[in-house]
């Protein structure tokens, strides 16, 4: 049981690490907290599931969908967070203007698909299972493991060894002398969200799919969590919110299986708590993205 | 709202003698129903059944489907975005503007805040989805029309049990949730009673998508009955993750699961779950045929038990007003007093506590429908 | 007037019950504290004043004092560990403290757990909360004009420069969030006192949330702004109840048009013209 409850660890903290690579760029370039990342994740899950009905394939709907959250993710940026950069508005200001923008992308929402949760296609899916001794494991799920490590993997090479990469770790350390040096502030800004938006639409895709629900609150229910891991691990590191994530997954799934379901998250957030009062700029520190 | 009203007077008076509203006895009188419901927020899904379900009384009401004697019926339905605090100023509007019933809210947590309200001001209330306990003793004028999950479990293990041989159970249930944990008060305390030793508890929170964790752990007890105390957005996930996980058992689950949307999301995952219910979608009496088909074409989609029991409380007024009632005293008395009247539900009166007396229905998930269970 | 009254009473105390969340907020915001456990102290003190209501008998002036000392209390130990963290770091530590909270409502048995609390006596009103708010508002002013009231500015604009003039910052920093916590708890106890009924839901991040978005739209620092972005905040849903379907979204788009239109909240439309 221990073995099958591991793996259940993995694939939810696989979950959570999508969520949270989107997530911590923005907040690693910007300092902002971008609530309405979740709203990005849910619009894209739902324009996937829609060009799907329309009989789209599904890799085609895949691509579609992410590009659709790339530009709502740039045009969050000009009308949410873009005049308040102009005007120095600090941190907390963009919060409030991101909570904004994330209830009107909820209720156009509401406007387009309606209130009910909504799957994919039937066939579109693949419920095989494979099983490795008493272990049972969604074929799906190990798919979406991989997809998932396949994207921290390509992010990370961007960020590293890219020359957008470079223009986006710059505007992250220092924003006037990344300016001096010749870096298009605005274009990266651009760019970081087109990344981010796309890449938290993807999570929002994958995660319907395997969980086979499309809804609402689908970004409500996990932005908590997700703001909670790329918080612990450290300002902006992709390394650390990957990190954080699979500890998420672990802890969780371990206090359902070994202590209790009804204080899962109480656990979960108490181990959160402590590792923050131990390392007080989280797991990979305060400015991990600017080393990257 | 002011305005519409105004205009769906002028419309009223200018086509009044025209549109079918049938004369009778009670023409030219008006009865304005303040109806509660979530319409957008986390019970959106609910609230928006049970605003559809006016909609289209509103629409039934025109075309003669329901009677109300001639009297201009409307309900005014507001939405509280699933938020206590406009829900408690809903009724504080519905008390001073003239509603002559208020109907809801969706939530029980919201109607413990909301109803005394409405009791200190002698407003009548129809509950239409509040099925914790100590709704309707609340007040000597609450009434709804949802019949409580007590009245419907211990047959349906009885049921279970003859059919199957049930020995053990392991229940899984919301435990932040009031309906949920409800639901688990009353599965847990009917497996008491059939000796059905229960070997595992495991709990969930709202929202919540991966439920392997706890299946897996429920899955090494190997009961031969799995109870979902879950609503169909997480007892959906419940029953494809355990069948994913291999969990060989049977199902049950109460009210909460019974929806068209539970099929649509489980697909083949849903067959053999057994629901304990209040309203069969493919009940013939009542008008209910007509209710599914029109509802049908009207929203695209087939209605769940919040729109069923939304609309049997529109087929409740109008009887009332039939039978004299226009004010909130006389919808009390009415109903109090009320022969079983046939609803989509089936035929609905009042017990002396004001909870429903109704039919339940067992069902059973066979190949995409609901049908009845043996 | 009367009947606007009459026909409004519940969103007036609702004002007023916001508008001491707020300010509760913007206490701790003043030494530039994100710590977000105000719907965590609101309700704890919720909790110990209806307990102590139902089934002590306490009348409301007791329990109230009782729920905000309980959140008092809480806070002053929960100032311990979160004493070096900072900014968002902060932040999610206290709201994952508010759900640490919200959890142990929902399993602990004198809570009522999910089935929630009921029976509590409805004494709070409209007189009580607003006198409530009057004295907080007025404790306040006085505050202000102290020379505690500079120390808390400096740890806000310059932690280490507060430091070097030997400011205990650590003190202030704890002093602010209790100060936070015993607003909050008034509050808590006034919102449990005139509704009848609460459960752990009424206590969590959504609610954090929006006094987080009363208190910014207000104007983060400002008390007579977190009063003012309270009763926007509370005001709002209602006031665009004739758009039917488009409330949302419309209370989305005000809510984005206000703070773009004044990043330094409802404050700053006086104080940029001073």
């Amino acid at each position: 049981m221990l073995v099958q409850q591991l793996a259940n660890g993995v694939f939810l903290g696989a979950v959570y690490a999508l969520f949270a690579i989107g997530y911590t760029l923005i907040f690693g370039v910007l300092d902002i907290l971008n609530l309405a990342h979740a709203a990005i994740f849910m619009l894209a899950a739902f324009v996937a599931l829609s060009l799907a009905g329309l009989g789209v394939p599904l890799v085609l709907a895949f691509a579609l969908a992410l590009v659709v959250a790339g530009f709502l993710g740039v045009l969050l940026d000009r009308v949410a967070f873009a005049p308040l950069r102009r005007r120095n508005a600090g941190t907390l200001v963009p919060l409030i203007s991101s909570i904004g923008a994330a209830i009107i992308m909820q209720g156009v929402a509401r406007g387009i698909w309606g209130p009910d949760e909504q799957r994919f296609p039937a066939n579109a899916l693949s419920t095989a299972e494979i099983h490795i001794g008493s272990l049972t494991v969604g074929a799906l799920d190990v798919v979406i493991l991989a997809i998932a490590l396949v994207l921290m993997g390509v992010l990370s090479y961007v960020l590293r060894s890219t020359a957008l990469g470079r223009s986006i770790r710059a505007v992250a350390a220092d924003r006037v002398a990344a300016a001096l040096l010749g870096v298009d502030i605005e274009r990266t800004i651009a760019l970081t969200f087109f990344i981010a938006s796309a890449l938290g639409g993807a999570a929002g895709i994958l995660i319907g799919l395997q969980y086979n629900s499309v809804s609402l609150d689908m970004g409500a229910r996990i932005e908590l969590k997700g703001l909670a891991i790329i918080i612990l691990g450290g300002m902006g590191s992709v390394t650390g919110a990957v990190i954080g994530a699979f500890l998420l997954g672990a802890v969780e799934t371990l206090s359902v299986a070994y202590i209790s379901s009804s204080y899962r998250d109480a656990i979960a957030f108490g181990v959160m708590f402590l590792i923050l009062v131990l390392r007080p700029t989280g797991l990979f520190g305060k400015r991990a993205l600017r080393a990257a | 709202m002011r305005v519409k009203s105004v205009f769906c007077a002028a419309l009223f008076l200018a086509f009044g003698s025209s549109v079918a509203l049938g004369a009778g006895p009670m023409t030219g009188k008006t009865v304005k129903v303040g109806v509660i419901a979530d319409v957008t927020g986390s019970a959106g899904a609910y609230g928006n059944s049970q605003k559809n379900a006016y909609e289209l009384a509103g629409d039934d009401l025109k075309a003669g489907l329901i009677d109300a004697a001639g009297a201009s019926l409307t309900f005014d339905v507001q939405d509280a975005a699933s938020d206590p605090n406009q829900v408690v100023n809903l009724v504080q509007k519905f008390t001073t503007d003239g509603s002559a019933l208020m109907i809801g809210p969706t939530l029980s947590s919201e109607a413990k805040k909301a109803d005394p309200i409405a009791v200190a001001k002698n407003l009548t209330i129809l509950a239409t989805s509040n099925t914790a306990q100590g709704i309707t003793t609340m007040g000597s004028c609450v009434f709804r029309d949802s019949l409580s999950e007590e009245q419907v479990v211990p047959q349906m293990l009885v049921k279970m049990e003859k059919a199957w041989k049930v020995k053990t159970a392991a229940i899984i249930y919301g435990d932040d949730d009031q309906f949920t944990k409800t639901d688990f008060d009353i599965f847990s305390a009917s497996l008491k009673a059939d000796n059905i030793d229960v070997v595992d508890i495991k709990t969930f929170h709202k929202g919540d998508v991966d439920f392997k964790a706890q299946l897996t752990a429920i899955g090494e007890k190997k009961p031969d009955l799995l109870v979902i105390g879950a609503l169909i957005e997480e007892g959906v996930k419940i029953a494809t993750q355990a069948k994913q996980l291999g969990f060989k058992g049977h199902f049950a689950g109460g009210n909460g699961l019974n929806s068209p949307k539970f099929i649509d999301l489980a697909g083949p995952a849903g067959d053999g779950v057994i629901v304990g219910a209040a309203y069969y979608l493919g009940d013939t009496r009542g008008g209910n045929k007509a209710f599914v088909e029109r509802y049908s074409k009207k929203f695209g989609k087939a209605p769940d038990q919040f729109a069923a029991q939304a609309y049997a409380a529109a087929q409740v007024v109008a009887a009332a007003i039939k039978g004299g009632a226009t004010n909130s005293g006389q919808f009390c008395s009415f109903f109090g007093n009320m022969k079983p009247l046939m609803t989509v539900l089936g035929p609905v009166s009042f017990m002396s506590s004001r909870d429903v007396r109704a039919d339940s229905a067992i069902l059973e998930v066979s190949k995409g429908a609901f049908v009845p269970f043996k | 007037m009367f009947e606007f009254f009459a026909h409004h009473s519940k969103l007036i105390d609702q004002i007023g019950i916001n508008a001491l969340l707020a300010l509760s907020l913007s206490i701790s915001l003043r030494a530039g504290s994100l710590a977000l456990a105000q719907a965590a102290f609101m309700g704890i003190a919720a909790y110990v004043s209806s307990i102590g209501a139902v089934h002590l008998g306490w009348n409301l002036g007791g329990a109230a004092l009782a729920g905000a000392l309980a959140a008092a209390l809480v806070a002053a130990v929960l100032a311990l560990p979160i004493g070096r963290l900072r900014g968002v770091f902060l932040a999610i530590a206290t709201i994952g403290f508010g759900e640490i909270t919200r959890i142990i409502a929902i399993n602990w048995p004198i809570t009522g757990g999910a089935e929630g609390l009921s029976g509590i006596p409805n004494d709070a009103n409209t007189l009580s909360i607003y006198g409530t708010l009057a004295v907080v508002g007025f404790a306040i002013f006085l505050f202000g004009r102290t020379k505690l009231a500079l120390a808390v500015a400096a740890t806000r604009e310059d932690e280490s420069a507060a430091r070097g003039v030997g400011i205990d910052v650590a003190g202030v920093r704890m002093g602010t969030l209790v100060a936070g916590a015993i607003v909050a708890g008034l509050a808590g106890a006034l919102y449990a006192h005139s509704n009848f009924f609460i459960t752990p839901g009424d206590f969590g991040f959504g609610r954090m949330e929006q006094v987080l978005v009363m208190c910014v739209i207000g104007g983060v620092t400002s008390s007579l702004g977190a009063v003012l972005g309270a009763l926007l905040m509370t005001v709002l849903p209602e006031l665009v109840r004739f758009l039917h379907d488009y409330r949302e979204v419309s209370s989305g788009a005000i809510l984005l048009g206000i703070i773009l239109f004044s990043p330094a909240g409802i404050a700053g439309l006086w104080q940029r013209r001073t």
